[in-house]
């Protein structure tokens, strides 16, 4: 009997291994990445298989991005492990004035892949939580993922690596362990390409990352109440897939987006704004959103339950609008 | 190109004078190019802003001509004379300033902001300090690819030495030892900043000693001392020797831009042996060795004014960059671009 | 704890409030969700409202014996965080929210809060029931050449009364499992004015008009012009004399007729048409006798010349060929006025000279008006402007 024995987090290693296996241009560079194999074990035994090439750095985001580009135009295909999405504040002008600019500057394309630990755990707090994906997004010249399943962890890192513009990829943390899965995929849907995690009828929640887990579970919840709820897994952030999104509100007339990140200007923001703009006369309701509250993740668990959203708020703002 | 060797040869006096003279030549060219876009922003052909180097010319080509053209070069701001040693034509940075479509950076940036980072020649960012972790990035990977004897210089002035970049990034250079040289141009003033309110060490140079870089002094109104110097660092860079910051004290003797008419600039320091103007120091230097007289001098400067002329006479003709034949995209991957704008719609 | 209201439910097509006949509950009880908690009365039969949630009743609003409207709040239950969480439900926003504070801007200076205008997911206060449409049920409309007019009888199981988009498809498929037919594309345009017509107020007069005079007149003629030439006749002197009840309102200004052409309806097959007699002011009874024989014959067989429909500012109604006594007809959407003729009757008159009742023919004339232009008072003088034109009849 086939187990699920494949975490993301293998996932993750698994597809680094690979990269650096099928490609000599490949590096990973990170705080703790060699013989520690990185502070989540996202590169445990890499250094070893791969002498000279998982190279530990400094606290030093700002030069940890910096390098990555230089040996990117040097034609290498660095991998950077940033310890928290968090951290990544400190190298976000490496990030998107030096990174996200070269190809448009200079026609020189950046292939670099910033690994961000992201989104929020159980006692992680204010600067072990966060989830920026949007702020990324906003600037022109990025690639962001957000990989909510163990294949896509593993696909779409291997494809992140193999693209040759500058990627952010973002890996939720709390998927880490708990998300198995039986086998790694040989093939995958694309990057930019978004996935239904579940067919529906009544309602399309459109979800990424951790809520994509959260969504299906509250879609169950509603299943016995009678309705049948549609997820988009959107997969990627930027490019975002809006064809499938409208596809999806085209069949249920009636949509939710949830993000785990807070409201201003996120991704819930950009693809109701899409939605509208180009589906307005696919709606019978109007679109809500579901985002974390407009605060720093706290610290207390009961504080980060109420904080972000959960599979009740979920179901309850899916009822607000199935009953519109 | 060019090595000081130290043996006692008769070649040796030749090749000091033929660097002085090729030095001289380049610092007269900067300096000329310099006034031209200093007239042609004044004559509003320039949008945006104008930098110019005068003072910093001698430790500019110095550096320059210290690289190989194999090397990894990161020049700033004021650094004119510097791009020119080490390969860059006057088209590309006239055609930059005017904004030509036909320039390396095609109208998306301009003034300073250009390069031709394949060619290692790279294009800075506004962020002071950002490109010293780009050079190390790019040395690594030669050490990575197996590449050996090559040398990275970034240009950074006396600001820069305060940001956060500069500090991880020589940092990193020096856990990685890697073949770095930092050139320091302290010509006092950062903007409006004089560097009382800068940093608080004594000498910029004991900064070194704290990240495990070796420190080198120069007086950069003297070619002769920049030469020499620059020469050193870059060579015991190339050695083995990790990386090296070179600090020259200078005066800046223009604004910040030429927006800026630099009024705060204390008048004790223009009097100071470091207010003196590099170009005539080095000039009357060539001339009391006899290296050359002011005949040929005038020579080298009308040659000059034609060639940055004739460029200017060029660009001014070439067009501009077309919004609409623009491909309004920043990534490269074709699949991955986003509500793609049709040529012709904006 | 969160207060969640209770309101009056949706109680079936078209009814829109119900009278409160017994409380089945008291404040205080525990209630579980969904339990009975009132029952009420409609004209068609009598419902139970039931309670949106688990809790402790809160206490009632509403009053026994009076009505209510669908949405209205009929009272409240205390719930706990976590049920009205699962569902979602809204806090109450307190009973006595203060507008006028808004409006002056609080006191001293102080910021005053901003009350929600809306609660829940936002239908427009003023459109709720089948007036709001959502973007997604317009498409649909369109798409199928719908109107909101179409959509009457359907019940609205959505938020605030609305029609889904789930309700319009379930009511289009029931109707593919009736009888239907093809409507005319004379049906369809007839469907179209009056819906247009309709969307302005209108309103109807009247007054019966003794015919004795004008049916003695009538035999004298050769050819016999029909009664409603008559009544066209004698509208179109009235209008002559004064021609702003048949005005055109629009914005501010009123229009006034350029020429006093008026147009009579003519039952054709499936629908009615409107042929018009040019200048009918200017031309004697007589004259028009023939023409208007031609025209209605014309019009039965549908072969009006274009000259001789539209651009007339007021229509005849002959609806007495019925035998009807009395009717309220639509005037065209583009006329302010239609004047109806019913059937004649022989009924008892006072006659006060004699003091006895004498038998007299007697017919109601009607007069539909767009009441923006005219009022009652104008339109009760031009009515009898007519009636008395019409018992002189050797004036027409």
């Amino acid at each position: 009997m086939a187990t699920k024995e494949i975490t993301y987090l293998d996932a993750i290693r698994e597809a680094q291994a690979h990269a650096l296996r099928d490609d000599p241009r490949v590096f990973i560079y990170g705080q703790d990445v060699g013989g520690f194999g990185g502070a989540f074990k996202a590169t445990k035994n890499l250094a070893k298989e791969f002498p000279g090439r998982v190279i530990d750095a400094p606290i030093s985001e700002d030069a940890i991005v910096g390098l990555a580009v230089g040996a990117a135009i040097e034609g290498l295909r660095p991998i950077i492990e940033m310890q928290f999405a968090d951290f990544a504040a400190v190298g976000f002008n490496q990030i998107v004035n030096q990174a996200a600019t070269l190809f448009w500057r200079t026609n020189v394309p950046c292939p670099i892949t910033v690994r961000l630990p992201f989104g929020g755990t159980s006692g992680g707090g204010p600067f072990h939580s966060q989830t920026p994906e949007a702020i990324y997004a906003h600037y022109p010249g990025l690639i962001v993922l957000t990989p909510a399943t163990v294949e896509d962890a593993y696909g779409m890192l291997l494809e992140a690596v193999a693209l040759d513009d500058p990627v952010v990829f973002c890996e939720h943390k709390l998927l880490y362990r708990h998300l198995k899965a039986e086998k790694l995929p040989t093939e995958a849907l694309p990057i930019g390409k978004a996935r239904i995690a579940r067919e529906g009828r009544d309602l399309t929640i459109v979800a990424y990352s951790a809520m994509v887990q959260d969504a299906l579970e509250a879609a169950t919840e509603l299943a016995a109440e009678g309705w049948e709820i549609e997820i988009v897994d959107l997969r990627s952030v930027k490019p975002l897939d809006t064809d499938t999104v409208i596809a999806s509100v085209a069949r249920t007339g009636k949509l939710l987006c949830v993000g785990e990140a807070w409201p201003w200007g996120g991704v819930t923001a950009e693809v109701i704004a899409r939605v509208m703009s180009e589906g307005f006369g696919l709606l019978d309701a109007p679109p809500q959103r579901l985002n974390s509250k407009d605060t720093p993740v706290p610290f207390h668990p009961k504080l980060w339950e109420a904080h972000r959203p959960t599979v009740r708020s979920i179901a309850a703002a899916a009822r607000k609008i199935l009953r519109h | 190109m060019l090595q000081v060797v130290t043996e006692p040869h008769t070649g040796v006096a030749d090749a000091v004078r033929e660097a002085h003279l090729t030095a001289f030549r380049y610092m007269l060219r900067a300096r000329l190019l310099d006034d031209k876009f200093g007239a042609l922003y004044r004559a509003s052909k320039i949008h945006g802003g104008v930098f110019l180097s005068r003072g910093q010319e001698a430790l500019s080509v110095a550096t320059g001509l210290a690289l190989k053209k194999t090397d990894v070069f990161a020049p700033l701001i004021r650094d004119t004379a510097g791009r020119m040693a080490f390969g860059e034509p006057i088209l590309d940075a006239v055609r930059t300033y005017l904004g030509s479509s036909l320039g390396p950076m095609r109208g998306r940036d301009g003034n300073v902001h250009r390069g031709n980072p394949q060619q290692g020649y790279l294009p800075m960012i506004s962020h002071l300090g950002a490109m010293v972790s780009v050079v190390n990035g790019m040395l690594f990977a030669r050490r990575l690819k197996k590449i050996t004897g090559c040398v990275g210089a970034a240009c950074l002035g006396d600001g820069a030495t305060s940001t956060g970049a500069f500090h991880e990034a020589l940092n990193q250079a020096a856990v990685e030892k890697l073949p770095l040289v930092l050139v320091v141009a302290n010509n006092q003033y950062a903007y409006s900043t004089p560097t009382a309110r800068q940093f608080a060490c004594n000498e910029l140079t004991d900064k070194a000693i704290g990240y495990g870089a070796t420190p080198h002094s120069v007086d950069g109104t003297d070619l002769t001392a920049c030469l020499q110097v620059l020469s050193k660092a870059v060579d015991q860079a190339r050695s083995g020797g990790g990386p090296q910051l070179v600090v020259a004290e200078l005066l800046r003797l223009c604004g910040h831009g030429e927006h800026d008419d630099a009024s705060y600039v204390d008048a004790n320091l223009k009097n100071s042996p470091f207010g003196r103007d590099c170009l005539k120091v080095a000039r009357e230097h060539l001339i009391r060795h006899k290296w050359t007289d002011h005949t040929q001098i005038s020579v080298w400067e009308s040659e000059a004014v034609h060639e940055i002329e004739e460029a200017v006479g060029q660009v001014l003709r070439e067009p501009a960059p077309d919004p609409y034949s623009e491909k309004w995209t920043a990534i490269s991957t074709e699949h991955l671009i986003e509500g793609q704008e049709e040529a012709g719609k904006i | 704890m969160p207060q969640v209201l209770i309101t009056m439910p949706q109680l079936g097509e078209s009814i829109a409030e119900a009278r409160i006949v017994q409380f089945l509950v008291k404040a205080g009880d525990n209630v579980e969700a969904d339990q009975d908690l009132i029952e009420v009365e409609t004209d068609k039969a009598t419902m139970t409202v039931a309670s949106p949630c688990k809790g402790r009743l809160g206490g009632f609003s509403a009053q026994l014996d009076e009505s209510y409207a669908v949405g209205a709040a009929l009272g409240s239950i205390e719930a706990t965080q976590e049920e009205a969480a699962r569902l979602g439900l809204d806090e109450v926003v307190t009973q006595k929210s203060e507008p006028d504070s808004l409006a002056k801007g609080g006191q001293n200076g102080r910021r005053t809060q901003v009350q929600p205008t809306v609660r829940g997911l936002p239908v427009p206060a003023n459109a709720a029931g089948a007036s709001y449409l959502s973007p997604r049920l317009k498409a649909r409309m369109d798409e199928l050449g719908l109107h909101a007019a179409d959509l009457a009888g359907v019940a609205g199981s959505g938020a605030a009364g609305r029609v889904t988009v789930e309700d319009f498809e379930k009511y289009i498929a029931s109707l593919e499992k009736q009888k239907m037919s093809g409507a005319s594309s004379m049906r369809v345009a007839v469907a179209d004015a009056m819906r247009r017509s309709w969307t302005r107020p209108l309103a109807t007069v009247g007054l019966p008009v003794v015919l004795d005079s004008l049916l003695a007149h009538r035999k004298t003629c050769e050819p016999k012009p029909g009664p409603a030439l008559y009544a066209l006749r004698a509208l179109a002197l009235a209008l002559a004399e004064n021609s702003a009840p048949a005005g055109r309102l629009v914005g501010s200004k009123i229009v006034h007729p350029s020429a006093i052409d008026v147009g009579f309806a003519v039952e054709a097959e499936d629908g009615v048409l409107v042929p018009v007699i040019r200048q009918a002011d200017k031309r004697p009874l007589k004259d028009l006798t023939q023409r208007y024989g031609e025209l209605v014959e014309l019009a039965r067989q549908r072969k009006l010349p274009p000259d001789a429909t539209g651009g007339s500012v007021a229509t005849v109604t002959n609806f007495g060929t019925f035998g009807l006594i009395w009717a309220t007809p639509i005037p065209l959407p583009e006329q302010t006025l239609v004047l109806g003729l019913g059937a004649g009757r022989k009924v008892p008159f006072w006659d006060e000279q004699k003091g006895q009742f004498v038998p007299v023919m007697e017919a109601n004339l009607t007069l539909s008006f767009d009441h923006r232009v005219l009022d009652g008072g104008a339109a009760g003088r031009l009515l009898q402007r007519i009636s008395e034109l019409m018992r002189q009849p050797e004036k027409l």
